[in-house]
């Protein structure tokens, strides 16, 4: 039992050291502390493009050739099947009838402007964090992702931006256990890897480690496991290094 | 990209640099963030507020220039990502939607260019080159609908004539040897140690083949002694190859302003610094000559762009709905959307969970099972929920009733129709709930007192008929017998699907009634259309399966029966209803069960309907029986019974089925019939009666002289005696089917 108990003394440290690590990968992971409060959370961000044809015909998705740890670009698999999610990216338009005062004449005679046609493209944000759960005395995955307006996006859409078969993985995944949640420090809604499974595939990771006497970092062998399910891959350069 | 090839074409046109303007990008948080800001500490307080917002030099090839502004936006001295430009900004947040739109935006924007051309002027901007990126921010926070506007402007001094460019833009590695990319590295990262930042927005350069020397632009004069050849670096977070970013833009008018009239070209490098799977780049930054206009100080203030275009690509502002993240109404809803959702993604993928959330569910009775009833259904995200009972909350009820409390019981005690759609409003916002305060008229009841009560009594029928008409599941969870006459035969009638349960001390029945064909004549896609959602996919079926059921091998009388033979809950009787209360004592008349039962029977009521919901023939599903149990189940949640009879003191459910029986006194043809074509008037009899009438009507008296009416009286099955029940002999009297 001891085995998967992580105590919060642990947890910090696990954290300081990907930190540390993250630092030197600068692959973005930051530490984010509440004012007034020793409380705090690995923090990260990350943004997908997906650039969407407009032809009826084709659902080709033209990605971007390069992609990385800390902005990666994604295809956007099963397009006509999430047609609607799709829709709804879209940016939203009810300000349209609010005509703006500016003459357009003044940014027509703007030369010193290139043309960026910003229709095509859907970008799309996403928040990790990383938290501590006392009751469970595990890490707690928090996340949402979101439009450049800053308009959350369902957990459906969530998961046709970064699965191509998100039900199916979803069987017999700990991804079984997400829930929408306030952030608990936040106080603004998230959805959360509930940390009930975290025992049960962490436990064989863990004493495989215990068996050959190698220190584990719990936080980041956890969050290799756990990340890539909701998009958040983990460069292999944190494991191979050593703790 | 497209973009960049229509720029590549410009420039080889005229030769005139060209920028990639900034995106607003927006973090969920930030919005919060705005909405707990104007709630507790702006208020209608209009006046501009200092923000901050960052952009970043390290994107891959493909996404936008973005300026983002994210939660700690308000927090103008906390510390910035890390390697990310700090842009600080104005909010001019309006109080309504008028004056964002009349706010003067052309004032505002050349407010703040002449902010910039001032700080040029004086120096100011050489010792703190941040303020040649700033932004405006106006924004109306509609915090009734959760509607955001917002405009962003990126404030940027024009050359009149543009600026010229001498040298084309190139990629670094092209311009710059391997090892002087190092050096241009390790000098930056020196600079930044140096500044004691992770980034740093503008920078001036020297090189030679070996060696990269920088410094901060304030150190212009004792930095370059010789003005032929400068070089100056942005921090650029454009990604597009022939064209630098926004910041640059306001640069190169402070260069021109200073040293415009010594300077014959300006070398500038946009670097760029992008780290992949732990290997850092900088050799794709761009390098490129132009030459700078002169901008003396007698020059007035430059004319100035920014106002950020819409995703139309017009001039004008955004507006972003957040009503489903921010509402909490809105939360409240989706969150129980989720939740089921993930019950079917996760363990019943075939889960129909609209034909559940969409059924509209008719519960006669809001007492011990009606409120449990009400519960489960809203654990099944079930939207429509109506309720019908007559009585007042009375002190005993809140702790056996959970949708009432004790403040409901005083003054004499609210209804419990209406209490109940009160707390299911309470509960959960998203539910459409009505209840009704009305009485069901009742066999042996009668009616006809006065001209009053009678006319009361043709309101209350008619209500009632037209609230079953316009519901698809009707739940009876009534404390009486007598009271579940009336809706079964309406129920019966419109073939409407019914689920009824009643309770005994520590027995209690939950079943479905079966459900009839379409009436002979009627087209069954006529049929099909008013009826629920769960039978509509069966009425088009019903021909084939259903008929067929007898032939089934290996089928008796009481296994493999369809749903339009299954009996109702008056099947099972041989004596009609009647005022059972009348000769009860105080004792008796209040439901007197172990206080679980109503839980278990409420739960499987719910449990039952939507296991019905899930069969491809809803009501006209054939019956399972608890020999079923270990087959392959009919539907992805299992069995489909017609009757599931709990004891409690065993802890044991079975599930029988029964047939329709052809004298029953509630479904029988000819009280349908008489029903049908009499209306009202056909009811009234029954309800001024003694339980003769409807007997002599379907022929139970006839049965009772056959029989020994005397054996048979032992089994009258009054609301308590479930356990004393013994079907299998009543069904035996029964003709099967009907
Ligand atoms: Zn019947």
């Amino acid at each position: 039992m001891s085995l998967c108990v992580l105590e919060e003394e642990t947890f910090r440290h696990c954290c300081r050291l990907i930190l540390q690590q993250s630092e030197q990968l600068r692959d973005g992971w930051s530490w984010e502390s509440v004012q007034g409060s020793q409380e705090g959370y690995l923090r990260k961000t990350a943004l997908r493009s997906a650039v969407i044809n407009s032809s009826p015909v084709g659902d080709q998705v033209e990605s971007s050739s390069e992609s990385g740890p800390q902005t990666s670009c994604q295809s956007w698999p099963d397009l006509q099947q999430h047609k609607k999610e799709q829709s709804v990216l879209v940016a939203s338009a009810g300000a349209d009838s609010i005509q703006g005062d500016i003459d357009d004449e003044d940014d027509d005679a703007d030369e010193g402007v290139c043309t960026v046609s910003e229709g095509s493209s859907q970008v799309l944000q996403y928040e990790y964090h990383i938290l501590y759960s006392c009751s469970y005395s595990t890490p707690v995955l928090y996340f949402r992702a979101f439009t450049l307006e800053g308009r959350s996006l369902s957990l459906q859409e969530v998961w046709s931006s970064v699965h191509s078969n998100f039900s199916f993985r979803l069987q017999n995944s700990p991804l079984n256990t997400i829930t929408q949640q306030e952030h608990p420090l936040l106080g603004q809604p998230f959805f959360m890897l509930h940390p009930c499974r975290t025992e049960e595939f962490m436990r064989p990771v863990l004493q495989v480690a215990q068996d050959h006497n190698r220190p584990v970092n719990y936080v980041l062998t956890w969050l290799s496991v756990v990340g890539p399910m909701v998009g958040l891959d983990v460069p292999l350069m944190y494991t191979t290094s050593h703790y | 990209m497209a973009s960049d090839t229509t720029g590549a074409a410009s420039f080889a046109a005229d030769l005139k640099l060209q920028f990639a303007p900034f995106s607003s990008a927006l973090e969920a948080g930030f919005w919060h963030q705005l909405t707990q800001k104007k709630l507790d500490d702006y208020r209608l307080d209009e006046s501009p507020k200092c923000i901050k917002g960052y952009y970043y030099n390290g994107d891959p090839v493909g996404l936008p220039t973005r300026l983002t502004l994210e939660f700690s936006a308000f927090d103008v001295d906390g510390p910035t990502p890390a390697r990310c430009c700090p842009a600080v900004g104005t909010l001019y947040n309006t109080n309504t939607l008028d004056a964002f739109k009349t706010t003067d935006k052309k004032a505002l924007l050349e407010k703040e260019a002449k902010e910039i051309w001032d700080a040029i002027q004086s120096g100011a901007a050489l010792k703190d080159p941040s303020i040649l990126c700033r932004f405006i921010l106006l924004t109306f926070a509609d915090l009734k609908k959760y509607h955001f506007y917002y405009w962003f402007c990126f404030p940027a001094l024009c050359f009149p004539e543009g600026i010229k460019i001498v040298q084309q833009p190139s990629v670094l590695e092209q311009v710059f040897s391997a090892k002087q990319i190092a050096a241009l590295q390790e000098a930056y990262d020196g600079l930044c140690m140096k500044r004691g930042t992770s980034a740093v927005p503008y920078f001036l350069m020297k090189y030679t083949d070996k060696a990269v020397q920088m410094a901060p632009l304030g150190d212009w004069d004792t930095f370059f002694t010789d003005t032929k050849k400068v070089t100056v670096g942005v921090y650029d977070p454009c990604t597009l190859s022939q064209h630098p970013g926004w910041p640059l833009r306001n640069l190169l008018v402070l260069l021109a302003n200073r040293w415009g009239s010594k300077l014959d070209t300006v070398e500038v490098l946009c670097f760029r610094d992008r780290t992949l799977q732990g290997s850092r780049s900088i050799q794709h930054s761009v390098i490129l000559q132009v030459r700078l206009p002169e901008l003396s100080n007698d020059s007035a203030c430059p004319k100035s762009v920014g106002w950020e275009k819409n995703p139309k690509g017009a001039m004008g502002p955004r507006m972003v709905n957040l009503s489903e993240c921010m509402d909490p109404k809105r939360l409240a809803e989706s969150s129980v959307d989720l939740n089921l959702k993930l019950m079917r993604w996760r363990l019943v993928p075939s889960l129909d969970l609209d034909k559940v959330v969409n059924t509209k569910c008719l519960l006669l009775g809001a007492g011990t099972l009606g409120c449990n009833v009400a519960r489960t259904l809203m654990g099944w995200g079930v939207r429509h929920i109506t309720f019908v009972d007559n009585a007042k909350i009375s002190y005993s009820n809140p702790v056996r009733q959970p949708l009432y409390e004790f403040e409901d019981c005083l003054g004499g005690g609210k209804s419990k129709a209406m209490a109940a759609v009160d707390r299911l409003t309470k509960i959960f916002p998203g539910v459409n709930s009505e209840g009704y305060n009305m009485s069901i008229p009742m066999p042996g009841h009668p009616v006809n007192f006065s001209q009053a009560t009678l006319s009361q009594a043709q309101r209350d029928v008619e209500q009632l008929e037209k609230l079953i008409s316009e519901h698809d599941v009707v739940f009876l969870l009534m404390d009486t017998r007598e009271s579940r006459w009336l809706p079964t035969v309406i129920a019966a009638s419109k073939r409407k699907l019914v689920v009824n349960a009643a309770l005994g001390f520590d027995t209690f029945v939950v079943m479905r009634h079966g459900l009839k064909k379409p009436p002979v004549g009627q087209n069954s896609s006529v049929g099909a259309a008013d009826s629920s959602p769960s039978c509509s996919s069966a009425s088009s079926s019903s021909s084939t399966p259903a008929g067929s059921a007898p032939s089934l091998p290996g089928s008796s009388l009481f296994s493999n029966i369809p749903g339009h033979k299954l009996g109702c809950y008056f099947c099972n009787d041989v004596v009609a209803p009647g005022d059972s209360t009348r000769d009860r004592t105080l004792d008796q008349q209040c439901t007197v069960s172990r206080p679980g039962l109503a839980m278990i029977a409420g739960a499987l009521a719910v449990e039952m309907m939507v296991s019905i919901l899930q069969h491809s023939e809803g009501g006209y599903a054939v019956a399972s029986s608890s020999d079923d149990r270990m087959n392959e189940p009919p539907t992805s949640l299992g069995l489909v019974p017609h009757q599931i009879r709990g004891f409690l003191s065993r802890f044991d459910n079975v599930l029988p089925a029964s047939l329709a029986f052809d004298k029953c006194t509630a479904c029988s043809p000819i009280v349908l019939d008489h029903y049908e074509r009499e209306g009202f008037s056909f009811l009234s009899k029954v309800f001024n009666s003694s339980h003769s009438f409807l007997e002599d009507l379907t022929g139970l008296t006839l049965l009772h002289q056959e029989t020994q009416a005397a054996e048979l009286s032992k089994l009258y099955n009054p609301e308590k005696s479930i356990q004393n029940y013994s079907y299998g002999l009543k069904t035996a009297l029964s003709s099967p089917g009907n």
